[in-house]
C-alpha cells in the first residue's frame, strides 16, 4: 500500500488496519463457531451412538485408537464398515487392557467431548469397551492392598508403592500402569465413602486409606522424614523451630495412628522416628541408618 | 555363627525400627508377629531347635543396619511363640527356648508317614535321626528331645512301642501302621 502523505494519509491508514483487525476477528470467530458446531454434531451423534450402538460412535474408537487427535474431530466424517467396527472395538478393548498411556489420552479425548466414560457401569463405554471394569478391578485391587499393608504402614501408603505392589499382583511391569490410572481408580472409590483420598506430601502423593485427620504440623513431619525415612526430635525442633513439646506432641498423634515407628537402636542414643509410609519397602535396606 | 545363603531375609529386617519394641499397641501386634515368623522360618531352613537367649543368635542382630535385639525383645518375641505352643522354655529362668516349628502332634504325624513311605516298621531312633532314609527329610538331624516327644505321643495312641535295648543308643520303635 502506497503511504499518502498528511494528517489524512494517516486517517486512512489507521482506518484500514482497524478494518482489518475487524475482518479477522470476524474470521476467527466464524472458525470457533463452526468448530464448537461440529463438535456439537459430533457429541451429539456420539450420544446417538450411546443409544443405538450404531455406526456414528466407532469412528470415534477409530480416533482413539490410532490416537489421533485431528481424525478425531473428523471422525464424522469417516464411514467404517461395522466388521471394520467390530475390529476396531477389539482393539480398544485390549489397549484399555494393556496400555496406560492410551488409558489416558481416552479421559483427556472423552473430557473433551464432554463423556465421563466411569460414570456408569452401565453405559456404552463401560459395557463395550471394559473401561469400567478396568477401574473397578484396579480399584478393588487398591483396596485390598491397602487394607493388607495397614498394619504396617498405619493406612497410608506411597503412590508409588502402592504402584509397584499392584504390578506384582496383576504380574505386569511398572509401565503398565500409570500413576494417573491409580488416581482415577481411587477417585471412583470415594463413593464409597470409606475414607480413600490422595494427599501431597512434599514431593510424594500418598494414598490414605483410614479417615486419619492430619493437620499441617504432621504433614510437615512427614514431608521431613521423607530425606531419610525417619526424624528425630532434634531434628524437628531446628528445622521448624518449634518447641520441644509441639514436637513430642506431634510425634506421638503419628505413633497412636501407627503412622510411625520408634528407633532407640542407634548408636547416638537418640530416638528415630520411622515412617513406613515414606520408605518403600524395596529400598528400606536401612543404609541411611549408618550415616 | 553363619547364615546359610539360602535363607532370604524379610524386608523388615532392614528396617531399623523393628529391632525396638513398639509402644502402640497393635503396631507391636504387627512386629511381634513378623518377628514369630521370622524365628520359626529361619529355624525351620537351618534345622535349629534351641535358641538360647544369652547366646549370640543370628536372627537377634542384624549389623548391615548396626541394630539388635535386646533382652526384653528377644523374651517377648519368644514367650510370643511359647504362648502359641510353638515354642517351650527349657529352664525355668527363662534363658532357653525350644523352638517348635513343627508342633509335637506334627511331627508325629510326619514320622508316621514317613515309616510307611519306607517301610520302616522297625527301626531304632538313631536311624530316624541319622539314617539313610532321613536324608533330605525334616527328620535329619531331629532334637533328640523332640523326637522322643513325638514317639511318646504315637505310643499314647497305640500306634508305636518303644523298647529299650542294651544302651541310649540301640533304643527301637515299633510301629503299627
Amino acid at each position: 500500500m502506497r503511504r499518502r502523505p498528511g494528517i489524512a494519509g494517516l486517517q486512512s491508514a489507521a482506518a484500514t488496519r482497524d478494518k482489518f483487525r475487524l475482518v479477522g476477528e470476524n474470521v476467527a470467530k466464524v472458525r470457533t463457531d463452526v468448530m464448537q458446531e461440529q463438535l456439537a454434531t459430533f457429541r451429539s451423534q456420539l450420544e446417538e451412538f450411546a443409544r443405538k450402538h450404531k455406526c456414528g460412535g466407532i469412528t470415534f474408537l477409530s480416533a482413539c485408537a490410532t490416537r489421533d487427535e485431528n481424525k478425531f474431530l473428523m471422525a464424522k466424517h469417516i464411514s467404517i464398515t461395522s466388521a471394520n467396527a467390530m475390529y476396531t472395538i477389539v482393539l480398544v478393548q485390549s489397549d484399555i487392557r494393556k496400555n496406560s498411556v492410551f488409558r489416558q489420552q481416552f479421559h483427556e479425548m472423552c473430557a473433551k467431548v464432554g463423556v465421563d466414560p466411569l460414570a456408569s457401569n452401565k453405559g456404552v463405554w463401560a459395557e463395550l469397551l471394559g473401561i469400567g471394569d478396568f477401574y473397578y478391578e484396579l480399584g478393588v485391587q487398591i483396596v485390598d492392598i491397602c487394607i493388607a499393608t495397614r498394619s504396617h504402614n498405619g493406612g497410608l501408603i506411597d503412590l508409588l508403592e502402592l504402584r509397584k505392589l499392584l504390578c506384582q499382583k496383576r504380574k505386569t511391569d511398572l509401565g503398565s500402569l500409570s500413576s494417573d490410572d491409580c488416581l482415577r481408580a481411587i477417585s471412583k472409590l470415594k463413593v464409597l465413602g470409606s475414607g480413600f483420598e490422595v494427599i501431597s506430601v512434599g514431593k510424594k502423593k500418598l494414598v490414605r486409606s483410614v479417615p486419619t485427620e492430619l493437620n499441617k504440623d504432621h504433614n510437615g513431619i512427614l514431608e521431613l522424614a521423607q530425606a531419610k525415612g525417619y526424624v528425630t526430635v532434634e531434628q524437628i525442633e531446628k528445622d521448624f523451630s518449634w518447641s520441644t513439646g509441639r514436637a513430642i506432641d506431634a510425634l506421638e498423634t503419628l505413633l497412636k495412628e501407627g503412622l510411625a515407628m520408634i528407633d532407640d537402636g542407634h548408636r547416638d542414643g537418640k530416638r528415630r522416628y520411622w515412617f513406613p509410609c515414606v520408605t518403600l519397602s524395596s529400598d528400606a535396606s536401612g543404609s541411611e541408618a549408618k550415616s | 555363627m553363619q547364615r546359610t545363603v539360602d535363607f532370604k531375609l524379610p524386608h523388615f529386617f532392614n528396617y531399623p525400627p523393628y529391632f525396638t519394641l513398639q509402644p502402640v499397641r497393635e503396631t507391636r501386634e504387627k512386629q511381634v508377629q513378623l518377628w514369630k515368623e521370622l524365628i520359626l522360618d529361619y529355624c525351620r531352613s537351618q534345622k535349629m531347635y534351641i535358641i538360647s537367649l544369652e547366646e549370640d543368635f543370628p536372627l537377634f542382630s542384624n549389623p548391615k543396619i548396626e541394630r539388635s535385639l535386646s533382652y526384653e525383645a528377644k523374651e517377648v518375641f519368644l514367650a510370643a511363640l511359647v504362648s502359641e505352643g510353638r515354642a517351650e522354655w527349657i529352664d525355668k529362668s527363662h534363658k532357653k527356648c525350644l523352638i517348635l516349628w513343627l508342633r509335637i502332634q506334627d511331627w508325629a504325624n510326619y514320622i508316621l508317614d514317613f515309616v510307611k513311605e519306607n517301610g520302616l516298621e522297625v527301626t531304632t531312633i538313631e536311624d530316624i535321626r541319622s539314617g539313610i532314609e532321613t536324608h533330605g527329610t525334616e527328620l535329619a538331624g531331629i532334637d533328640r528331645g523332640v523326637l522322643m516327644r513325638a514317639l511318646r505321643l504315637l505310643e499314647q495312641k497305640g500306634k508305636a512301642v518303644i523298647f529299650k535295648g542294651s544302651s541310649a543308643d540301640d533304643e527301637g520303635v515299633k510301629f503299627s501302621v
